[in-house]
């Protein structure tokens, strides 16, 4: 019994650790699909939303040093996802930025030099973490503390805490809105139109510039949002970037280049399989997502769920 | 086929190892080996530069902010990115897990000689060549059913896997990672004569040179025979190379293969120059990415552009460091300058019809001509952020 529930309360961490890293691998996979560039950045993003996250709500929680009651602690949570959604805002103007000065003379060119620009991103944003918030880890447990004295919830015999059920419910309504977005609203159908045929969307006077921007703008607040969500439970540091960044890496290649419905997919079975092989066999963490990505690609050689534009 | 190509067909079977000079246009040509005719400029050029290569230890003695040890360090990650550049230049594959090869090389040498007590240096850089290369036929094997950037990915993905192996797997020291020479008494030989310390780091940069300049040589070989010329084939377009006959698979497989070896061998003597091979210095992707960068930064049009820029990358890695705190940005900003001033590289642009060698002679003419270039910039720069200051009003009022 006791089995049961440690493997209950993983695979929830499990899922968890997957919304987390589908915001992320969305962002990235959407600007793939349809700008054709790998951002080798987009984990400098996760890190900087996870930096000015830091600073937003620690400006904020100073009114509530000792949240008490229900109402103070509610309070408290809900601050805490408003102060992710403000750095996470905070991320568009950055890609804005990005996508017009660097990215755009780079469409048409060898994707190399992609590469080579979002690379030097990658190094410049680093060092402008360290500029602001210094070279030591910012510790987001003091102005998060809150948070822990939240009590746990506890359902069919589990405890789990409250936060992480938060995180699941918020990634739960990032993908149906997402999906949503992409099915249902006339911008959604103009980005997919755009990502099947470039030339033809442009035919039918769709401004694939506009589209561009928006798209990594997107990418960015994801990117910011995702670091935003994961810093109560962690510190933010300037090595953060790196790890998320690779296994998004993965996520998209177990999904399908450029695929929505892959990425949330590769998300869950990375997140679940992780958090798995930590309660397992920790020397697996690392290398688990890996092994998996190169069986799914000897069986499937497409990913999952081949390229996107079709079908969200 | 012109009538040189006709006189070089046949002169194919025959072989003369004596240098000879021949007259082509009027100049004068000394044939240096068979298919290898350079004017006497660019030999005595490569004289100069062999000459300063062989010269580093001296120069490195007489100045203290030069390094042997880095220097010696980017020569060999320029080693692993000549490599990669027979996929980046022929097969225009992007390949990003070129770590894999260096750090399986490294880490070869390092397991054979702290775990096996093995001595010889030449062993162990055999050693290390030989699983390099296995490696390499093993993930070009997987990898090479894809193309674009899902090969990227999967190369990647191939060497963050052996990097988590390395850090998890206790034989192979975890994080902290192996020495390649347990102990004082156990010292390295060189052809059964052991190595004192001293003599050590001179003997292993000398081996290095060795290695390069043959390395160089055969690389020269390789993408000036045949098999290089179907792998530009290839790269240019790979259904028009299979029409054509070219066994493009195979080809790739074993150019692939070859780019392998040259990481083995580099990773190889980087265990013999460090002495310590870690998990993070050798095999971590953002490595990779490094020797990626290399060959784009030297030139990846060029021989011996990734050479250049495994030297000058390492080089300003470290000196950055003792300069500035933000040593990472400045490496950022030499890729930026990269992408948008001199794309085709350091070596690359030194050579004649690129852009900075036309911007270099227009400066000549007039001085002058900095201010427009200047103010070219600015408006440029002043219109994308105007661009994307449009483009964020757009995404909160909307279009109007």
């Amino acid at each position: 019994m006791v089995e049961l529930a440690n493997f209950a309360i993983h695979t929830l961490n499990g899922i968890q650790y997957g919304f987390i890293l589908f915001l992320i691998a969305s962002g990235l996979t959407i600007i793939l699909g349809i700008l054709d560039v790998l951002n080798l950045a987009h984990g400098e993003l996760y890190a900087v939303g996870a930096y000015v996250a830091f600073s937003v709500f620690g400006y904020v929680s100073g009114a509530f040093a000792n949240p008490e009651g229900f109402v103070g602690l509610a309070t408290f949570l809900v601050l805490s996802l408003l102060a992710a959604v403000v750095a996470a805002a905070i991320m568009v103007p950055l890609g804005l930025l990005l996508e017009a000065v660097f990215l755009r003379p780079l469409y048409g060119r060898d994707e190399v030099y992609q590469l080579v620009l979002t690379f030097g991103l990658l190094l410049i944003l680093k060092d402008m973490n360290k500029l602001i918030w210094g070279p030591l880890p910012v510790r987001a447990g003091d102005i998060y503390s809150g948070i822990n004295r939240i009590p746990a919830a506890e359902f069919v015999g589990l405890t789990f805490p409250t936060f992480k059920l938060v995180i699941i419910a918020v990634g739960a309504v990032v993908v149906v809105g997402l999906f949503y977005f992409f099915n249902r609203t006339k911008l959604g159908r103009i980005i997919r139109a755009t990502a099947i045929d470039r030339e033809m969307a442009t035919a039918i006077g769709v401004s694939t510039d506009r589209v561009f921007t928006l798209v990594f703008a997107m990418g960015a607040f994801f990117a910011g949002f995702a670091g935003a969500m994961a810093l109560p439970q962690s510190n933010a540091s300037l090595e953060m970037g790196a790890n998320p960044l690779v296994l998004s890496f993965v996520i998209i290649v177990i999904g399908g280049l450029g695929s929505l419905r892959g990425a949330f997919v590769g998300a869950m079975i990375v997140g679940v399989l992780s958090r798995w092989a930590v309660w397992q066999y920790p020397p697996a963490e690392i290398a688990a997502p890996f092994a998996i990505m190169a069986l799914i690609l000897l069986v499937k050689p497409n990913g999952l769920f081949g390229t996107w534009g079709e079908t969200a | 086929m012109s009538d040189d190509d006709h006189q070089s067909l046949k002169a194919w079977g025959r072989r003369s190892y004596v240098p000879a000079t021949t007259t082509r246009d009027g100049d004068r040509y000394v044939r240096v080996s068979r298919g290898m005719v350079l004017s006497p400029r660019r030999i005595a050029g490569w004289l100069a530069l062999l000459a300063l290569f062989v010269a580093v230890p001296d120069i490195a003695s007489l100045s203290s902010s030069i390094q042997q040890r880095v220097l010696h360090q980017g020569v060999l990650f320029g080693l692993a990115a000549v490599g990669l550049n027979v996929l980046l230049r022929h097969t225009k594959l992007v390949s990003f897990g070129h770590a894999a090869f260096f750090g399986t090389g490294a880490y070869t040498a390092a397991v054979l000689a702290s775990q096996f007590d093995v001595t010889s240096m030449l062993l162990l850089l055999a050693a290390a060549t030989l699983v390099g290369t296995l490696m390499a036929g093993v993930i070009g094997f997987l990898s090479l059913r894809h193309t674009g950037l899902y090969f990227s990915l999967l190369t990647l993905a191939f060497g963050q896997l052996l990097y988590a192996i390395a850090q998890g797997q206790s034989y192979l020291g975890g994080s902290d990672g192996l020495p390649v020479r347990p102990g004082e008494a156990n010292r390295a030989t060189l052809f059964g004569v052991e190595l004192s310390a001293d003599v050590y780091s001179v003997v292993v940069y000398y081996l290095t040179v060795l290695v390069v300049v043959l390395a160089l040589f055969v690389m020269w070989r390789v993408v000036n025979s045949p098999f290089g010329n179907a792998l530009d084939a290839i790269g240019q377009d790979r259904t028009r190379a299979q029409f054509v006959g070219i066994p493009v698979r195979r080809y790739v497989l074993a150019a692939f293969v070859i780019s392998g070896i040259y990481g083995g061998v580099a990773g190889g003597m980087y265990g013999l120059v460090q002495q310590h091979v870690r998990p993070e210095a050798t095999l971590y992707f953002l490595r990779s990415g490094e020797i990626l960068f290399m060959a784009i930064l030297g030139g990846f049009g060029t021989l011996v552009g990734p050479l250049v820029g495994g030297v000058v990358l390492v080089f300003l890695q470290d000196v950055g460091r003792d300069f500035t705190n933000y040593f990472d940005a400045l490496t950022g900003i030499v890729l930026l300058l990269l992408v948008f001033g001199f794309p085709r590289g350091i070596v690359g642009s030194l050579q004649s019809g690129s852009r900075l060698r036309a911007a270099v002679s227009t400066f000549s003419d007039d001085p002058a001509i900095v201010g427009e270039w200047a103010t070219e910039a600015w408006t440029s720069l002043w219109a994308a952020v105007g661009r994307a200051r449009r483009n964020l009003r757009m995404l909160v009022l909307g279009v109007r």
